[in-house]
């Protein structure tokens, strides 16, 4: 008995001791409510019966994938899929590639680096909810600094950019290029920093040119970082949320619901739960398919 | 040498076209009531009124918000900092049963989409009895994966010969943690601090689905419900609280910036 107990107090117990703090509160409130939006989400739950279950415990029926079905049936969540789509198509492009040029333009010993850096990068810091007032008042019909400038230099009645439901998404989706470009051209300059100087000293030795060296060198790295950058920004895509809840409300002709808009107005207005779930297991299911093929061209790329 | 002038050229206009919304919302927030709404606006106030800000103050009790928005701030970041490295540091340099595949596990949680969490959330923090209190926007964010992340790769740069050093001379393994790692990893947790900080700070899905009452609100939470407001506000009031909201993150990036970029270089680079 005392070799036992002997034995237990030679083992490093501390480990655990430094790992326990983090592992309870990741279990509780980011493991368990993983769990539970699942299980959720193959569930009828009224939320009466919410009020008065326990912590562990998830009352409802259970009726298999219906709910699924019942969300894919649902034509708001279709046309959220293709107002996230809408955005995509502006946003990805525009952010990625301001983002890769400006990184290369700054990738060179040049007066004021680090001023452009910073003030490229201030943006990124604001909180959406903050820039979403801001282009909200720019973007304004009236007083908007858009329409005046249109007016002064063109002549032109701008358009009511947010109550139109083609322009609206355009606007957000300029927003959050404005927010991120500055965060996604510090990336590519980390990509473009760690190609080892004497690649180029060694391009100079075969006498290539400027041209060649860019083509050879920097586009095989920057061509890596664009598919890592790539990904991030369909993730980002799909999280577009507080922008719409702060500009537009969805509207105008739900011309600007989201998938997450719409997961939190089917939570927490109409307090339909399952559904709710579901659609955000949906979410999730196409995120990590993005994931995975993005893994494997990596891994195909990289040989 | 003209190629250097286009590239600078090409810069400076960047700079101008960015810093263009930034400058729409100071001169905004310092126009007068009746300025405000004057068609076409104008592209400098006639008449700054500095009033505005002290009016827009009162009127949201912003002393209360601020120090909802700090404490929440604060407390998130310390405890996050905290056992992040704590968990960083026993994920790196401790044996623990099934550490690899844990690990794995928790990097794998980062590719769950916030929208997943509103809900469940939501439920648990009730059942807790933590709803509607500024506990509920701190203790589930007490940790984040990023953060074990980000400090375990700081810590597994530390050689383990150093340690085993610091434990041959009697070192206990607490000691060893707070008075050899701590001190190693020093700028990466201030990096650390910066990002929870500033993340927290802005952070606005969660405050919106776990606060009801107004004082407890945060600042993100009471500036999106100015723009819904049905008391009309006059925009230069909204866009003078707007700025007051900014201006304490873009100070502290501004003085610390280094840390913070170098930070999300380094997470690029090895992520």
């Amino acid at each position: 008995m005392s070799m036992l107990r002997k034995k237990l107090k030679k083992v490093d117990w501390s480990g655990y001791v430094f790992l326990f703090p983090a592992l309870l509160i990741l279990t509780l409130f980011l493991i368990f409510p993983i769990m539970w939006a699942f299980i959720a989400s193959f569930k009828e739950i009224k939320p009466l019966e919410m009020k008065y279950s326990g912590l562990f415990n998830i009352p409802g029926e259970f009726v298999g994938i219906s709910q699924y079905i019942e969300v894919f049936q649902n034509d708001l969540f279709i046309k959220s899929l293709f107002n996230t789509g809408y955005f995509a198509i502006i946003y990805i492009p525009i952010t990625l590639i301001s983002a890769a040029w400006l990184a290369i333009l700054l990738n060179r010993k040049m007066k004021g680096v680090n001023f452009f850096r910073t003030v490229l990068f201030i943006p990124y810091i604001i909180s959406i909810v903050s820039a979403s007032l801001i282009f909200l008042y720019i973007f304004n019909s009236e007083q908007g600094m858009v329409n005046a400038m249109l007016h002064k230099f063109g002549g032109l009645n701008g358009p009511n950019w947010l109550s139109n439901s083609l322009l609206a998404m355009p606007v957000i989706a300029i927003m959050s290029s404005w927010k991120m470009i500055g965060y996604f051209m510090i990336i590519y300059l980390a990509g473009l920093q760690n190609i080892p100087y004497s690649l180029y000293e060694a391009a100079d030795m075969d006498g290539a040119n400027s041209f060649q060296k860019f083509w050879h060198v920097t586009w095989p790295l920057l061509g890596r970082i664009t598919l890592v950058v790539s990904v991030l920004l369909m993730i980002d895509v799909l999280k577009v949320f507080q922008e719409v809840f702060v500009m537009t409300g969805g509207g105008p002709g739900d011309s600007t619901t989201t998938v997450p808009f719409l997961i939190f107005n089917e939570a927490f207005k109409y307090y339909r739960i399952g559904t709710a779930s579901a659609m955000s297991y949906i979410l999730f299911f196409i995120v990590i398919i993005i994931t995975v093929i993005q893994k494997r061209s990596v891994d195909k790329r990289l040989g | 040498m003209r190629k250097k002038i286009a590239v600078q050229s090409i810069m400076w206009l960047s700079c101008f076209i960015f810093l263009l919304p930034l400058y729409w919302l100071c001169i905004s927030s310092v126009k007068t009531t009746s300025e405000i709404t004057r068609f076409p606006p104008t592209f400098w106030p006639d008449h700054f009124e500095w009033s505005n800000f002290t009016l827009i103050w009162e009127r949201l009790d912003f002393t209360q918000t601020f120090m909802n928005s700090i404490v929440v701030s604060v407390s998130t970041t310390i405890l996050s900092t905290l056992f992040g490295a704590m968990a960083g540091y026993a994920l790196s340099k401790k044996r623990i049963f099934g550490k690899n595949v844990l690990y794995q596990a928790l990097i794998g949680t980062m590719t769950v989409p916030p929208a997943v969490l509103l809900l469940p959330l939501f439920f648990i923090i009730i059942k807790f009895g933590f709803y509607d209190s500024l506990l509920s926007l701190i203790l589930p964010f007490g940790v984040t994966v990023f953060a074990i992340f980000f400090m375990k790769q700081y810590i597994d740069d530390i050689p383990d010969e150093l340690l085993e050093a610091a434990r041959m001379d009697g070192c206990n393994e607490y000691r060893i943690f707070f008075q050899i790692v701590i001190p190693l990893i020093k700028p990466a947790l201030t990096t650390l601090v910066i990002i929870e900080f500033v993340n927290n700070w802005n952070s606005f899905a969660m405050p919106l689905v776990l606060l009801q009452s107004e004082e407890k609100f945060t600042l993100p939470l009471k500036l999106a419900m100015l723009s819904s407001e049905t008391v009309a506000v006059p925009w230069s009031q909204i866009l003078a609280a707007n700025l007051l909201t900014i201006l304490p993150v873009v100070i502290l990036f501004i003085l610390l910036q280094r840390y913070f970029i170098k930070g999300i270089m380094d997470g690029a680079v090895k992520g």
